[in-house]
């Protein structure tokens, strides 16, 4: 059935008379629905659909079901579709180039509720996007729905089940990582989904440096926990000890000189991104037999050696690094001897010239 | 100047000179490496412009450093080689009683204070020191400069180690100028405020007769050996 304009005037009186009462007051109410009723006399026909400009079919099917099932259930239709309050079943269909551009309009009738994530998500790479006429880039309906709105994050598994609609390639390599599959498969509530790294509305390109700088804080968030650590037996002294090393050192300094492209590896790049593996894993990129060529992806040259040139997170021990253990043996008491026994002569010089005094 | 004897030749003063630039220059780029979380660290980093810079002068300084080292090691091994000048820096078994008498003049116990040729005890203890250190820290630098060459020539370990060394030898190093040398050239009452002799290549009659009594004896032929050149 194509939408006609048959006016149906005693519905219209309805709708204008109980429009002004028929707002949630309160909530302890159950709410009224006779608007719903109303729109849903038409919306609910399964073939009700309408022709856009550009040739494609929008259905205008809603099915109540669906409606009851949202997180949405008690918001009235016109709290949405704004432009139709009062409007009743005269309103025209609207002009609407494409199904994308409905989509996209209508979007930005989430900010009049959700204004806070809504302003966040224009700081995101997906509005950032938009901006520069990619109309494909995700808008809020393309992740959170339209009638059949959902927790976004209930399970929380279907986070990254949403990013993979258009980010497939990469949800494939993640679901088969330690922390994907451990999400997808366990529902673990630990290991992160896309939006703990990424975040959910202010998403910023990974791409960019100041981000990328910001990875060992990031992963830091979690393998820095005891509580959450203890329970996979990880060190939490992952961040530590990369920040004393050279790389992680360098990183530092370079993020509060002003960024730029980082000069040395972050945890991503010996430990992968979306690949990331346990580190015993047989396919994991910092497993002894494996981190050579992990190295070498920075220095191309590292002999068979060299991966010993990190201490793999550990403290240097007699046991584990007998070298370095013993150079920083010999100072911690070669400095304060030597360091001591200056000042001891001064002291003592300077208690001889106000003696002779 | 008549009461005013030459203590160092020009060479020596030029050296000196140098070394205090370089060992200025190599704390101020290697301390905000070492101490990261300083906020200075980052300022100084900052206002050289950034990590890379920062490491670039640490680099350059580095390799003068080393120039230098070697410049006045070889200076020293054809001094010797060709017997001229005098090996006034070997320590010499006078040197242990000397710091010995000294000690028990601090102390109260003696009255008579050790005599001096031309380098005390102390100041040979620095400048072997600085040798030793110095050495230390070119070899460990080298090191840090050439990680992959390392891990091949020698094991992959030795990068830790030299890199924990190099900068527990430079803080050690840092420390003992700020504290020693600073003091026995600045604060210390018997030159306060500034001994200016390393820069002028000149000392007073009276130090010299106070600090430096034998060399002083030798250099006027008042008792054993005639002069002698400067060492």
């Amino acid at each position: 059935m194509r939408v006609t304009v048959l006016p149906r005037l005693a519905m219209a009186a309805t709708l204008l008379a109980t429009s002004a009462w028929a707002r949630r007051d309160g909530g302890t109410e159950p709410r009224d629905r006779t608007e719903d009723k109303a729109c849903l006399e038409c919306h609910s026909d399964k073939e009700l659909e309408t022709d856009l400009d550009s040739e494609e079919v929008l259905s205008l099917t809603v099915e109540a079901d669906t409606l009851a099932r949202s997180v949405h259930s008690d918001v009235d239709c016109t709290e949405c579709h704004t432009d139709l309050k009062g409007k009743g079943d005269d309103h025209k269909p609207k002009p609407f180039p494409t199904r994308r551009e409905f989509t996209i309009r209508y979007s930005e009738v989430c900010k009049d509720c959700h204004f806070q994530n809504f302003t966040r998500s224009l700081d995101g790479v997906h509005h950032g996007l938009q901006a520069k006429g990619k109309t494909e880039a995700a808008v809020c309906a393309d992740c959170h729905g339209s009638h059949d709105m959902g927790k976004p994050s209930e399970p929380r598994s279907r986070i990254s089940r949403t990013c993979a609609k258009c980010h497939e390639k990469i949800s494939k390599v993640y679901i088969k990582s330690v922390h994907g599959s451990a999400l997808q498969e366990e529902e673990n509530p630990d290991v992160p989904s896309c939006t703990d790294c990424h975040r959910a509305h202010d998403i910023i390109d990974p791409r960019l440096n100041a981000w990328r700088l910001e990875t060992p804080q990031m992963c830091g968030r979690c393998h820095t926990n005891e509580k959450m650590m203890a329970k996979y037996k990880l060190s939490t002294k992952v961040l530590s000890s990369y920040l004393q090393d050279f790389h992680g050192a360098t990183i530092e300094l370079q993020k509060g000189a002003g960024g730029g492209k980082p000069l040395t590896a972050l945890c991503t790049d010996c430990h992968g991104i979306h690949d990331i593996s346990k580190v015993d894993a047989p396919n994991s990129k910092v497993m002894q037999a494996n981190l050579v060529e992990t190295c070498r992806a920075c220095h191309p040259t590292a002999s068979a050696d060299f991966p010993a040139a990190w201490l793999s997170h550990y403290e240097p021990t007699l046991k584990r690094a007998p070298l370095v253990y013993l150079v920083g043996l010999f100072y911690k008491f070669l400095i304060p001897f030597i360091i001591g026994s200056l000042i001891l002569q001064i002291a003592l010089h300077l208690w001889r010239v106000v003696v002779n005094r | 100047m008549s009461d005013s004897i030459r203590r160092f030749s020009t060479k020596q003063v030029i050296e000196h000179l140098v070394l205090m630039v370089l060992f200025i220059a190599l704390s101020v780029t290697g301390f905000p490496q070492k101490f990261l979380s300083a906020s200075a660290s980052q300022a100084i980093v900052n206002l050289l412009g950034g990590v890379g810079v920062t490491r670039l002068l640490h680099r350059i300084s580095g390799v003068l450093f080393t120039a230098l080292v070697v410049w006045h090691l070889a200076g020293a091994l054809i001094s010797i080689v060709r017997r001229r000048g005098q090996l006034s820096m070997v320590p010499t078994k006078k040197d242990f009683t000397d710091a010995l008498v000294t000690l028990r003049y601090y102390l109260g116990l003696s009255r008579t204070q050790a005599r001096f040729d031309r380098y005390d005890y102390r100041q040979k203890f620095e400048y072997w020191g600085l040798v030793f250190g110095g050495l230390v820290m070119v070899t460990t630098g080298l090191v840090l400069l050439f990680p992959v060459a390392t891990a091949k020539l020698l094991v992959g370990q030795v990068i830790p180690a030299a890199k924990l060394a190099h900068s527990s030898e430079g803080l050690m190093a840092f420390l003992a100028i700020i504290i020693w040398h600073i003091y026995n050239s600045h604060l210390s009452p018997d030159v306060f405020p500034f001994d200016g002799s390393i820069f002028t290549g000149r000392i007073s009659r009276e130090r010299m007769e106070k600090e430096h009594p034998l060399e002083l004896e030798r250099l006027e032929g008042t008792k054993e050996g005639a002069p002698r050149g400067r060492g």
